[in-house]
């Protein structure tokens, strides 16, 4: 699981943004030592830094620049200024991403993953497991009890997140707009068919109702 | 200056000199001085007075004829007291005194203005930088609780975004410092960054999306186009029929390369068409949905022009929009050719 490290002065984004990020599989750390937040961060050796930039004591260009002399972890810059300035100020000082507040979720999560993508390539899980149900990324396929399928891309996004959010009901809305974020501006219909044409091939492979469609709310794994 | 309105203006001297002329002719007269002595002293006078007069009408003839001609070819009429050269009469000194003052005096007045709207649009910004951390924080607490009232908030909320957005490129637009970056990219990396950030929007009213041909390069700022784009999409969720699609659609012609989005929509009556882009025109549609402020094509205008991107719509009433930006294919503007950060293009 991988560890993000969150730098952000207002409270109550920090607890909600946490939570967002835990239900999607990381952990959140984060601390108020505002003075001491390099220190504290490079203690923790966290995967990746969500930095904002207007912090009290020192800002967030500071914290980056003191991170940057001594490791090499990926930092998003997370903030309300947008200006050109700012960005090309943080990636002088070698942030890795810039993304603006108020951010779409989805936005952010996909960007968090493909920085962690980018700096770490060969670790994330090529196979992601569930109940019996092997994903391999690689190949594209999902393998159950010796029997192999192969899924398309979407497919295999659709069952990715399905399986990364387990034990949660996905809404359609929330897989249509990860689905998005990948650009891939599919319709509703095609949600159904994709849906409907992945159950067909995890049974086909054994996994009778792994897919549960809860009627009017969504998918669940 | 003509020689007569000079004349005029120096009657009494030239009376005067004409009077006592002829009061000494008439003395010399008198005193048996001769008719030739007379007339001599006489026209002495009158010559003395039409010398003096020549060269003080040449003088200023000079210095009004500059005035003047400066005047005309200056853009900017207020910069005219830098121009003026040093007269060598009272009258000029005095002129060229009054206008310097008044120049400083409106520079100072049109520096205090220009501090004060600068001051103004710095507020506005801060403003909407400071706004987007409770908005960001709401939209996490939503995110956190899902439910029926945690939907309809969030449409809301992507309202409220919606204005604040506007507000921060109102403030922009119309200063006067060029506060964007074109950089190289094509119009797939518009529609693609634009489609994301509306994600929500577009998802929960079903709208459909089609793209075709959009492997162009053009030059443009991401931000910027992100917005104009945000609120043509808006206006096309806004007016839409039921089955709403979205085109994004791009095309080469010659020197230019164009984007058109064209939506299946309730479309614009012909007699409004040509004023969709003016401020606060809200027209035939905007009375009937309550939500139109007129501002929102106003500001793609501008910022288009801003870029030197034209922008035009055409509809028909009853069956769709259809908004074209065109990007002119140049190589003469400013555009930064390095790569742009990965965010912005690879989104």
């Amino acid at each position: 699981m991988a560890v993000v490290f969150l730098v952000e002065d207002d409270a109550e984004i920090r607890e909600e943004l946490s939570k967002v990020l835990k239900k999607y599989g990381y952990e959140c750390r984060t601390s108020d030592d505002y003075s001491h937040m390099a220190d504290v961060i490079l203690r923790v050796k966290p995967q990746l830094v969500l930095l904002d930039l207007n912090l009290p004591v020192s800002d967030g260009y500071c914290i980056c620049r003191e991170i940057r002399r001594k490791s090499q972890i990926p930092v998003i810059v997370v903030t309300s200024r947008d200006t050109d300035a700012d960005e090309l100020m943080s990636m002088n000082l070698g942030a890795d991403d810039f993304i603006t507040k108020p951010y779409n979720t989805q936005i952010l999560l996909a960007r968090i993953s493909a920085v962690l993508k980018r700096a770490y390539p060969a670790s994330p899980p090529q196979v992601l497991s569930c109940r019996g149900l092997e994903l391999d990324y690689g190949s594209g396929t999902a393998r159950s009890g010796g029997r192999t399928v192969e899924l398309t891309k979407n497919e295999v996004k659709i069952l990715s997140l399905l399986i990364s959010s387990h034990g949660r009901i996905l809404s359609r809305q929330e897989l249509m707009n990860a689905l998005w974020q990948t650009d891939e501006f599919i319709d509703d219909n095609t949600l159904t068919v994709n849906v409907n044409r992945l159950r067909r091939k995890l049974e086909s492979i054994g996994l009778k109702d792994y897919l549960v469609t809860k009627r009017g709310r969504g998918y669940l794994v | 200056m003509s020689l007569r309105d000079f004349l005029k203006s120096r009657w009494l001297s030239i009376a005067v000199v004409v009077l006592v002329s002829a009061f000494s002719a008439v003395l010399l007269l008198a005193l048996k001085a001769g008719p030739y002595a007379a007339a001599y002293v006489s026209a002495l006078f009158l010559f003395g007075e039409a010398a003096a007069l020549a060269v003080e009408y040449l003088k200023r003839r000079s210095f009004y004829r500059d005035l003047l001609s400066s005047l005309k070819r200056l853009d900017k009429k207020y910069l005219i007291s830098e121009m003026l050269p040093e007269p060598d009469f009272p009258e000029g000194k005095i002129l060229c005194e009054a206008l310097r003052s008044t120049a400083k005096s409106m520079n100072d007045e049109v520096g205090k203005c220009r501090r004060e709207t600068a001051d103004y649009r710095e507020y506005v910004e801060s403003w909407v930088h400071e706004i987007k951390t409770p908005i960001s924080a709401c939209r996490l607490i939503l995110e956190n609780n899902p439910g029926k009232l945690s939907r309809d908030l969030q449409q809301d909320f992507y309202r409220i975004e919606n204005y604040v957005e506007q507000a921060l490129f109102y403030a922009r637009s119309g200063s006067v410092e060029k506060d964007y970056v074109l950089r190289r990219c094509t119009l797939r990396d518009l529609v693609s960054s634009a489609l994301k950030k509306n994600a929500g929007l577009l998802i929960s009213n079903g709208v459909q999306i089609e793209t075709e041909s959009l492997d162009l390069a053009v030059s443009a700022d991401v931000k910027w186009m992100d917005f104009i784009l945000g609120q043509i999409i808006i206006n096309s969720v806004k007016y839409r029929r039921a089955r709403p699609t979205l085109c994004f659609c791009g095309s080469q012609d010659g020197n230019s390369a164009a984007l058109t989005v064209e939506d299946n929509g309730i479309g614009i009556p012909q007699s409004d068409l040509g004023r969709v882009f003016e401020k606060g025109f809200t027209g035939e549609n905007g009375r009937q949905t309550a939500h139109s402020t007129g501002l929102g094509l106003y500001l793609c205008k501008k910022l288009c022009d801003k870029m030197g991107l034209g922008i035009s719509a055409a509809s028909l009433e009853g069956s769709g929009t259809a908004v074209s930006i065109v990007f002119p294919v140049s190589e003469m503007y400013g555009v930064v050719d390095s790569p742009a950060p990965a965010n912005l293009t690879k989104l």
